[in-house]
């Protein structure tokens, strides 16, 4: 067996953890999903630091949080520094053969950084969200078959699950309860059609030859089957690597760049506001011959920035110095108790721009500038007895927001000055997609 | 690309077969009764454009 690890990440966009099996979900959206966790490690607490889909990646892949590397925004004007670190091109350095099977570096060029190879099936479509985990899978397992003669680093970025949201036919009545996916009477998406997404879904992926789907319950249907044919596609991946004698020395990860908002919070179907269901993101790594017990659940927080450190370590790389991220492989493979943070930090500057601090108990989240929303500026949840988020309890406990947001500010203002910036990045942007959306309406 | 789903070993070792015939939670095979979801290329034209617009895609 080679010493080093094959290692492949999966990121599967805009995969709401709570929608899977082996993170509590009812319904059987991921049966093969569930059985890899079982074979592997399940990560319970894991958040983003910031969303949505390039500054969450631009954390997976440089182990930094936003502040740190400036990429806040989705489409906004910050650029990746070429010095920070990343981690495609350390394994590159490190006597890897890199393949990216991916979208994100025709948006923005750093995440085409350290790839030998680049892979991208989705140039056969004019949206690239529209290329299923089929089109991936066909050409990640060819490669994987013909190219590497030693330690290979695969990136796999399935679009299953984002928007828009159209299953394949035969899954069909799946997930549904019944009612009327078309009733015109049904008016509980009419807010949608005012934020430019929901306008956009209404116009085309919602339009169907018996009327405009006005049931949110089967749009969350929809959801789910795509969750469910992803699953499919997880399996078909694992298979092929069974068949060619890889599992044993390849380490596995699964993981979500952020997840996805259904109703919640009045955030339809898309993935901003720094509510748990965007900001929890699902982690399972399998990874058979590097002593990871099938079946451990870990419970302490922990983030995406703390990824690149722990493949690095696990490929035997040196970790730069100027990394955020902590690694957990000690913990991953026995070698330590589970341990995380007592508290961690997240952001988003497209939607809305705000930070949040979310310890065990609570939630505290600081706007920078006012939400489409109408949403206070200062929102404190108490995530024990309101797990959903749905009570702002600001003006009912003030000491402790008051506490939160100094605690916050502090953090942010560390951050800052370890990373050499004068301007707080999610200031500086701004709500990106609001001006635009502005600029554009005017 | 897509296809009928196949059996795969992680199914096989460790779930229970996914149904044979689409069902709701219920158990209330509902399939008929759902529209026929069909994204045309200008309605996924239509998408680029709009998320172009909002800056999302270049």
């Amino acid at each position: 067996m080679q010493a080093k690890p094959n290692i492949i990440l999966i990121s599967a966009d805009s995969l709401r953890a709570n929608h899977l099996g082996c993170y509590g979900y009812t319904l059987p959206t991921s049966p093969n999903i569930d059985a890899f966790a079982g074979q592997g490690a399940l990560f319970e607490k894991v958040f983003a630091p910031g969303i949505p889909t390039q500054p969450s990646h631009t954390t997976i892949f440089t182990g930094q949080h936003p502040v740190t590397h400036g990429v806040v925004a989705h489409g906004g004007k910050a650029k990746l520094g070429r010095g920070t670190p990343f981690l495609s091109e350390i394994l590159l350095e490190n006597g890897y053969t890199t393949c990216a099977v991916d979208t994100l570096f025709r948006e923005r060029i750093w995440f085409g950084r350290g790839w030998e190879y680049i892979i991208d099936p989705s140039l056969h479509h004019l949206f690239y969200a529209s290329v299923t985990q089929e089109e991936l899978n066909d050409r990640a397992i060819h490669w994987m078959k013909t190219v590497p003669k030693g330690p290979f680093f695969m990136f796999i970025h399935y679009w299953d699950v984002h928007y828009p949201y159209t299953p394949p036919d035969r899954m069909r009545g799946l997930f549904y309860k019944g009612g009327n996916p078309t009733d015109p009477d049904n008016h509980e998406l009419d807010e949608w059609w005012d934020h430019p997404v929901g306008a956009m879904a209404r116009d085309t992926w919602l339009r169907t030859a018996n009327g405009l789907i006005t049931d949110p319950n089967y749009v969350t249907a929809l959801y789910d089957r795509e969750v469910r044919y992803l699953d499919e596609g997880i399996a078909a991946l694992s298979d092929a690597l069974d068949k060619q004698g890889l599992a044993e020395n390849t380490m596995v990860v699964l993981l979500a760049d952020h997840g996805e908002s259904m109703t919640d919070h009045r955030i339809f179907y898309d993935h901003y506001g720094l509510h748990d269901c965007v900001v929890r993101v699902p982690t399972i790594i399998r990874w058979p011959g590097g002593n990871v017990k099938p079946g451990t659940r870990f419970a302490p927080f922990r983030q995406l920035s703390d990824i690149a450190p722990t493949l690095l370590e696990a490929a035997g790389s040196e970790l730069p110095e100027d990394l955020d991220g902590k690694s957990f492989l000690p913990q991953l493979v026995g070698r330590e108790e589970p341990s995380g943070y007592d508290q961690v930090v997240g952001l988003e500057s497209t939607w809305q721009s705000k930070y949040y601090l979310r310890n065990s108990r609570y939630k505290f989240i600081l706007a920078r500038y006012p939400d489409l929303l109408g949403n206070p500026d200062r929102e404190l949840f108490d995530l024990e007895a309101d797990p959903g988020e749905d009570h702002n309890i600001a003006a009912d406990q003030p000491q402790l927001a008051a506490d939160m947001e100094r605690e916050l500010e502090a953090w942010i203002a560390a951050k800052m000055e370890a990373a050499g910036r004068t301007e707080d990045p999610v200031t500086k942007e701004g709500p990106v997609a609001v001006e635009i959306w502005e600029q554009h309406r005017a | 690309m897509q296809q009928e789903p196949q059996k795969h070993a992680l199914a096989e070792a460790a779930i229970p077969e996914p149904p044979a015939k689409p069902e709701g939670p219920g158990g209330a095979p509902d399939a008929a009764n759902e529209p026929e979801q069909v994204l045309r290329p200008e309605d996924e034209a239509l998408v680029v454009e709009r998320l172009r617009e909002l800056g999302y895609i270049e």
